[in-house]
């Protein structure tokens, strides 16, 4: 190899790198996105309760913590090793206390950490980007309402996790879709709203919808079902789950959510839906209403 | 002739067996035994719910009777379950590994549903129904989202 060609190759493996280092930078929302918004607690709730916040932030059993509090360390398994879910409660060391909105937005519709690093999608902001920033702001209300509690969580057990999260800006290079989900005048509210709680706060394309090589959501196949991500099994469409005969009409749907199998509807307690009904429940009747009438929609 | 006449029956029977042994065994009649005791669950909501939900009246009988099919169905329940029940020999089965792994969590998931299902059968009028059903339901819920597998 001539001097020249060993230049040439070293200018090539530097150009890589600052390739690498400027696509994977994490971009966080600065100053001039911010929306000027007072948090509304009791819709920040109910959007808790749309987004399953409580499902993965859950305390562990051994520490005694109420369990009807998000001040997290219950391990999370996944294909890339255990998470342990963050303390949600407005505690200043261990919780959210000390954290700006800005922060918090940035966390949840950015996947960025109040470290400036980026965060693994196991926590789905890549659904909560599209939901408004005001909404967003609301839920941090509601976490702000909420006792602290003091609870440091176990740092997360996952391979090379400094060097997956940078690379996850590629990822998010590729296939992170952060706009606002858009409201069409053409369709009726009901729809509307359904829609923004199903691919906002209610992340369901994170699992119905099947994912591409790149483990990007293959909007093609939106909602239709697939592999389960955490391996075992299939999840369901939930394209045309009335013309498949699997529900009569929107309000099966809508009671189908509502109550799962104490209506008898066997099939919303595997692979993890049960939890995800149990958090429908919660919800105002209008907003379950909503979401059964778009997802009878979906042929 | 004769031995011709032997020799083709020998291996047709050889032939059978070997057929016998890659289809049905005891894994596969313990999961069809399951199945069926989970569709006569499934037949006894179609009982129960439509009370719930108001749409037909409290009927006594007709609760007996479902719960008669799946007492009858669901029986041998305890032995259905070995560790050489986890795969079947031709039959798929949606019981996940922690039926085994777990197997005091899935006894206890067990042991909610038999009392929910005492509960039920202790109902007398439309009112203890309804306040017996949740535990029922809650019961097959609870057991679900630990130890079946979902379904596409």
């Amino acid at each position: 190899m001539t001097k020249r060609n060993l230049k040439a190759l070293v200018l090539l493996a530097a150009l890589g790198l600052l390739a690498f280092w400027l696509l994977t930078m994490p971009r966080p929302l600065g100053k001039q996105d911010w929306v000027d918004h007072v948090g509304n607690a009791a819709n920040g709730e109910r959007l808790y309760h749309a987004g399953g916040c409580h499902s993965c932030h859950l305390p562990d059993a051994a520490t005694g913590i109420d369990a009807s509090l998000p001040a997290g360390g219950t391990a999370l398994k996944t294909p890339i090793g255990v998470f342990y879910p963050p303390n949600l409660t407005p505690d200043v060391e261990t919780g959210l206390g000390a954290w700006t909105d800005l922060e918090f937005v940035n966390a949840m519709q950015r996947g960025i950490g109040k470290s400036g690093s980026h965060l693994i999608p196991a926590f789905p902001y890549t659904s909560y980007a599209h939901m408004t920033r005001e909404d967003v702001l609301d839920i941090r209300a509601y976490l702000a309402s909420l006792p602290a509690v003091k609870n440091a969580t176990k740092p997360h057990d996952v391979f090379a996790l400094p060097i997956v999260r940078r690379g996850l800006g590629l990822w998010k290079w590729i296939g992170f879709d952060d706009t606002v989900t858009s409201f069409d005048a053409l369709q009726p509210d009901a729809i509307n709203k359904g829609r923004y709680l199903v691919d906002g706060p209610g992340h369901c394309n994170e699992c119905h919808t099947p994912r591409t090589i790149f483990m990007t959501s293959n909007m093609g196949q939106y909602l239709a079902g697939g592999p389960h991500p955490e391996g075992e099994g299939k999840v369901p469409s939930l394209r045309g789950l009335i013309e498949r005969g699997r529900y009569k009409d929107a309000n099966d749907i809508k009671l189908a959510l509502q109550n799962g199998e104490l209506l008898g509807y066997e099939k919303l307690s595997a692979g993890g839906m049960g939890k995800v009904q149990t958090n429908m429940s919660k919800l105002p009747d209008a907003d379950v209403a909503a979401i059964a009438e778009y997802l009878a929609s979906l042929k | 002739m004769t031995s011709l006449l032997t020799k083709t029956i020998l291996a047709a029977a050889f032939g059978a067996v070997l057929a016998t042994g890659a289809m049905a065994g005891p894994a596969d009649d313990a999961i069809k035994a399951r199945q069926a005791c989970m569709k006569a669950n499934g037949a006894s909501m179609g009982v129960f719910v439509p009370v719930i939900k108001g749409e037909t009246k409290f009927d006594a009988a007709a609760v007996a009777d479902a719960i008669a099919k799946v007492e009858a169905a669901c029986g041998g329940w305890a032995g259905w379950w070995g560790a050489d029940t986890q795969k079947g020999e031709t039959l798929e089965t949606r019981a996940k590994p922690e039926v085994w792994t777990d197997a005091a969590g899935f006894a206890a998931a067990g042991e909610a549903y038999g009392k929910g299902l005492a509960g039920v059968k202790a109902a007398t009028d439309e009112a203890s129904f309804k306040a017996a059903f949740g535990a029922f339901g809650g019961a097959c819920k609870g057991c679900h989202e630990k130890f079946q597998v979902p379904k596409g």
